[in-house]
C-alpha cells in the first residue's frame, strides 16, 4: 500500500505541480524552470494590487544579496488552494504568504515550516521589532512560524455620518446605544446595518466581537484548541441571545443574504445612505476610496465595537485579521538568505512603502511614519487602536484549520435567518474539527 | 450564421441524394474501430486514468500534504451517513430534472420556429445564440448584479420581488439557478433542435397539407416524432449539464442559505478545496459519476435510442 500510495501522490502531485508551474509562470512572469535553480529562493504571496511593495523589496533585497529572490504571485481566491497543491512538491516557495493561526496550522503539523527560533536567537529584532499582540498570532504550539509582512486589519464599525445625523443618532459605544440607533434608523426607513450575508465571512464578524466582548478572549481561544464545552457555556449562550435581539430588531434588514461585500454591495449600501452601519475590516477604507471618493472625505465615520455591560472581554480588545505574515519552509536551501530577506520586514523602506499602499504595518518603528500614510488621520486611529489592545482576535475562519471554514460559514448564515436556533448552532460548532 | 444554415440545408440533401443511389443502410459504410483510436486513447489518458486515480484516493484520508494513508471503507460510510450529501443528491436531481422541464419545451418551440427559412428569422436567431457565447462565470456575475435587491431589478420591481431575498431562501435561490441556466443553456438546444428540424423532409408536411392537417397538427404528428433523437440527444446534454452543475452555484448561491443550494459537484469542491478533504471528495466525485451513467443508461434504455433507429424509415 505505502508504494502504491507514494505513485498516486507522485501522480497527483505530479499533475498538479505541472499545472501550477504554467500557470506561475504565465502569471509572475517568473520565467525558466523554478524548481531548477539553486541560488534563488522563491517568495509566494497572495496576488493583488500590494503586490508592487513586494516587488520593490525584492528588487531591494536582490541588490546586495548574492543568493537572488524570486516573487510568485497567484490571484486572490484560489491563493489558499493552490498553496495546498504545490507545498508538498517540487515547486513548493521558500518563503510564502498566509494568514498565520489555523492557516499554517495543517503544515506545521506535517513538520513542513521551520520554528524561526534559530533565527530569533540569532537576529532578536525579527519578533522585538514587531507589535506582540500581532506577532502572536503566528505562534503555533509554543513557537513562532512567522514574520508580519503586510498591514494589519482590525474590524471597525464603519458609518455614514449623514444617514446618522439625519436620524439624530451617533455612533454608539454601548450595546444598549447600538440596539437605539438600530431602531431609530429602522424607523427612518434605512436598514440599520448593511451586511454582505452573501459571502458569510462578513456575518461571522459579527460573532468574533460579540463572543469576544461577552467572554472576552479566553472562550474562543480554547474553542480553538478543541474545547467543545465553551459553546454550551453561560456566556455562549448569552452572546448569541444578544445576536438574537439585534436580528430581531430588524438591524440587517430582511435581504442580507442576497448581498455580498466582495460584488461591491453592501459598501454601496453603506456609502449611497442606504445603510446607517457596516461592520467590516479596515480594507474598507480604501474599498470605499476607489468606489465612492466623496462619501469618504465628507461622510465616512468609524469607531470601534460596542463595549458590552458586564461582559469579561476587554472593551479595547479588536478582532480581524492582526496581519499576514511569511512563514519559512523547511525544505529551504538558504535559510541564512531567507533569514536576511525577513529582516526587510521592519526597516523603514517597507513601512514606508506599504503606508503609501494604505496599509499599516504593525512593527514598533510604524508610528514614525504615520504621518507620510496616505490618510494620516485613519492610521492613526488605527494603530492605536491595535497597540492598545490587549488581545486581537484572529478571524474565526483563519484560525480554525481549513477543514472546519465551510461549516462554520454555514452555521452562522443559518443561525442569522433562522434556520438554526441557539442549539443547532451549538451543536455545529462542537462538530468543528479543531486546530 | 448564413453561411452556417446554408450549409446545414445543403448536407440534408446531401443525404438524401445518397440514399436515393441505394446506399446500403446496414452501417456496411462506416468507419471501423481504428477511426476511434486516437479519441480512444485520448479518453484513456485524460478519462480513465484521473478515474482510476479517483478510485484509489476515495480510499485514503489525504489533505494535500504528505502521502495518503489508507483509509478502507471509511469516506464511503461517512459520505452515506452524511446528510448534506444526500440532500445534495437530491438537490442534484432536482436541478436537472427542473432543468431538462423548463429548457426542452422553450428549445423545441424555438428550435422548430428558427428552422424556418425567412430573413428576420436568421436575424433573431442570430441574437438567441449570443448568451451561448458567454462564458458561464460571466453570466452568473451578470445575473448576480441584476438580480441585487438594493441595486437591481428587485430594487424597481417589488411588487414582483417582494425584499428581493432572492438568495435568502431556497425556492427562490433554486429559482435563479434554473432561470439561470436555462438563459445560457436554451440557445445550445435550440441550435440542435433547429438543425433536426430542417432535415425533416419537406414531403411529410405536404402530404399533411393535403389531407387538410393544419401547423398544430403538423408540429405534433411530423416535426415532434421526427425530432425524437434530438429530444434523446438535448435531454442527455442537460442531465449531464444538470448534475454536473458547479459554475452558476460557485458564483450565484454558494451553496446557501446554508446548504440549501448545496448539489453534490459544489459539495466536492467544498470538501477538496475548501476543507482539504481530497479522499471524500473522491467519493463524491464517484457517487456523481455513478448516478449520471445510472440515469443516461436508463434514458438511452427507456427511449430506445440504442437501438438508433431512423427517423428517415418510410420516407
Amino acid at each position: 500500500m505505502k508504494r502504491h500510495a507514494q505513485l498516486l501522490r507522485t501522480a497527483v502531485v505530479g499533475g498538479a505541480s505541472l499545472a501550477m508551474t504554467l500557470s506561475l509562470a504565465a502569471c509572475a512572469g517568473s520565467g525558466g524552470s523554478a524548481g531548477g535553480d539553486s541560488d534563488t529562493i522563491h517568495v509566494l504571496v497572495y496576488g493583488d494590487a500590494t503586490n508592487k511593495v513586494e516587488k520593490r523589496l525584492v528588487d531591494t533585497f536582490n541588490k546586495t544579496s548574492k543568493v537572488k529572490a524570486v516573487l510568485d504571485t497567484v490571484p486572490g481566491a484560489d491563493y489558499q488552494s493552490k498553496l495546498q497543491t504545490i507545498i508538498s512538491g517540487k515547486q513548493a516557495p521558500d518563503v510564502f504568504f498566509n494568514w498565520g493561526g489555523g492557516s499554517i496550522k495543517p503544515y506545521v503539523d506535517a513538520g513542513m515550516l521551520t520554528p524561526l527560533d534559530d533565527f530569533i536567537a540569532k537576529n532578536p529584532k525579527l519578533e522585538s521589532e514587531f507589535l506582540p499582540s500581532v506577532f502572536n498570532t503566528a505562534v503555533v504550539d509554543g513557537k513562532p512560524y512567522g514574520v508580519p509582512m503586510r498591514g494589519t486589519q482590525p474590524v471597525l464599525l464603519f458609518s455614514n455620518q449623514k444617514v446618522l445625523k439625519d436620524a439624530g443618532v451617533t455612533a454608539p459605544r454601548t450595546w444598549e446605544e447600538l440596539l437605539a440607533a438600530v431602531k431609530t434608523l429602522k424607523a427612518k426607513g434605512v436598514t440599520p446595518i448593511a451586511l454582505g450575508g452573501g459571502d458569510k465571512w462578513p456575518t461571522q464578524m459579527w460573532f468574533q466581537y460579540v463572543y469576544d466582548r461577552v467572554a472576552g478572549p479566553e472562550l474562543f481561544k480554547k474553542a480553538a484548541k478543541g474545547d467543545k464545552d465553551v459553546w454550551a457555556s453561560a456566556d455562549s449562550k448569552k452572546a448569541l441571545g444578544m445576536l438574537r435581539e439585534l436580528i430581531d430588531a430588524g438591524a440587517f434588514g430582511t435581504n442580507y443574504d442576497s448581498v455580498k461585500f466582495t460584488d461591491g454591495g453592501s459598501p454601496a449600501l453603506l456609502a449611497t445612505g442606504k445603510a446607517g452601519f457596516e461592520l467590516m475590516g479596515s480594507w474598507e477604507y480604501s474599498t470605499l476610496q476607489d468606489a465612492y471618493p466623496d462619501f469618504v472625505k465628507s461622510d465616512l465615520g468609524y469607531s470601534a465595537f460596542p463595549t458590552v455591560e458586564g461582559g469579561k472581554g476587554d472593551p479595547g480588545n479588536i478582532a480581524g485579521n492582526p496581519n499576514n505574515f511569511y512563514s519559512v519552509l523547511k525544505s529551504t536551501k538558504h535559510p541564512e538568505a531567507v533569514a536576511e530577506f525577513l529582516k526587510l520586514m521592519y526597516s523603514d523602506a517597507f513601512v514606508k512603502d506599504q503606508l503609501s499602499v494604505g496599509n499599516l504595518p504593525t512593527t514598533t518603528n510604524t508610528a514614525k511614519f504615520l504621518d507620510q500614510s496616505a490618510s494620516p488621520e485613519y492610521s492613526k486611529y488605527q494603530y492605536d487602536l491595535v497597540k492598545k489592545a490587549p488581545a486581537f482576535q484572529l478571524s474565526w475562519d483563519q484560525a480554525f484549520p481549513p477543514a472546519a471554514t465551510t461549516t462554520l460559514y454555514q452555521a452562522v448564515q443559518q443561525f442569522f435567518n433562522g434556520q438554526m436556533d441557539t442549539d443547532a448552532f451549538i451543536a455545529a460548532m462542537q462538530r468543528l474539527p479543531a486546530a | 450564421m448564413t453561411t452556417f444554415t446554408a450549409s446545414a440545408v445543403d448536407s440534408g440533401k446531401e443525404t438524401r441524394g445518397q440514399r436515393r443511389t441505394g446506399r446500403p443502410v446496414t452501417g456496411v459504410g462506416r468507419p471501423g474501430f481504428a477511426w476511434a483510436a486516437p479519441a480512444a486513447v485520448f479518453f484513456g489518458l485524460f478519462a480513465l486514468v484521473p478515474l482510476l486515480l479517483v478510485v484509489v484516493l476515495s480510499f485514503t484520508r489525504w489533505n494535500g500534504l504528505g502521502s495518503p494513508e489508507f483509509a478502507s471503507l471509511k469516506n464511503w460510510t461517512k459520505l452515506f451517513d452524511d446528510p448534506v450529501m444526500v440532500k445534495s443528491l437530491w438537490l442534484s436531481l432536482l436541478l436537472t430534472v427542473l432543468g431538462v422541464a423548463v429548457q426542452t419545451p422553450i428549445s423545441i418551440l424555438l428550435g422548430v420556429w428558427a428552422a424556418g427559412r425567412q430573413r428576420n428569422r436568421a436575424v433573431l436567431s442570430a441574437i438567441y445564440f449570443v448568451p451561448l457565447l458567454l462564458s458561464v462565470t460571466a453570466v452568473a456575475v451578470l445575473w448576480r448584479a441584476v438580480l441585487d435587491p438594493n441595486f437591481g431589478v428587485p430594487s424597481q420591481a417589488k411588487w414582483l420581488f417582494g425584499d428581493g431575498n432572492l438568495f435568502g431562501a431556497q425556492t427562490s435561490a433554486l429559482g435563479v439557478l434554473v432561470f439561470v441556466s436555462t438563459w445560457q443553456f436554451t440557445p445550445l438546444h435550440t441550435l440542435l433542435y433547429q438543425g433536426a428540424a430542417r432535415a425533416v423532409p419537406q414531403v411529410l408536411y405536404q402530404a399533411a397539407q393535403i389531407d387538410g392537417a393544419g401547423r398544430v397538427r403538423q408540429f405534433f404528428h411530423i416535426t415532434l416524432p421526427q425530432l425524437r433523437n434530438t429530444i434523446v440527444t438535448s435531454t442527455i446534454l442537460m442531465v449531464v449539464g444538470g448534475l454536473t452543475t458547479f459554475d452558476t452555484v460557485l458564483i450565484l448561491t454558494q451553496g446557501g442559505p446554508g446548504t440549501d443550494t448545496t448539489n453534490s459537484a459544489y459539495y466536492m469542491y467544498q470538501k477538496a478545496f475548501k476543507s482539504f478533504d481530497f479522499g471524500m471528495a473522491s467519493a463524491i466525485a464517484l457517487l456523481l459519476v455513478l448516478v449520471a451513467s445510472l440515469v443516461s443508461l436508463v434514458m438511452v434504455r427507456l427511449s430506445g435510442y440504442d437501438k438508433m433507429r431512423s427517423t428517415m424509415e418510410g420516407v
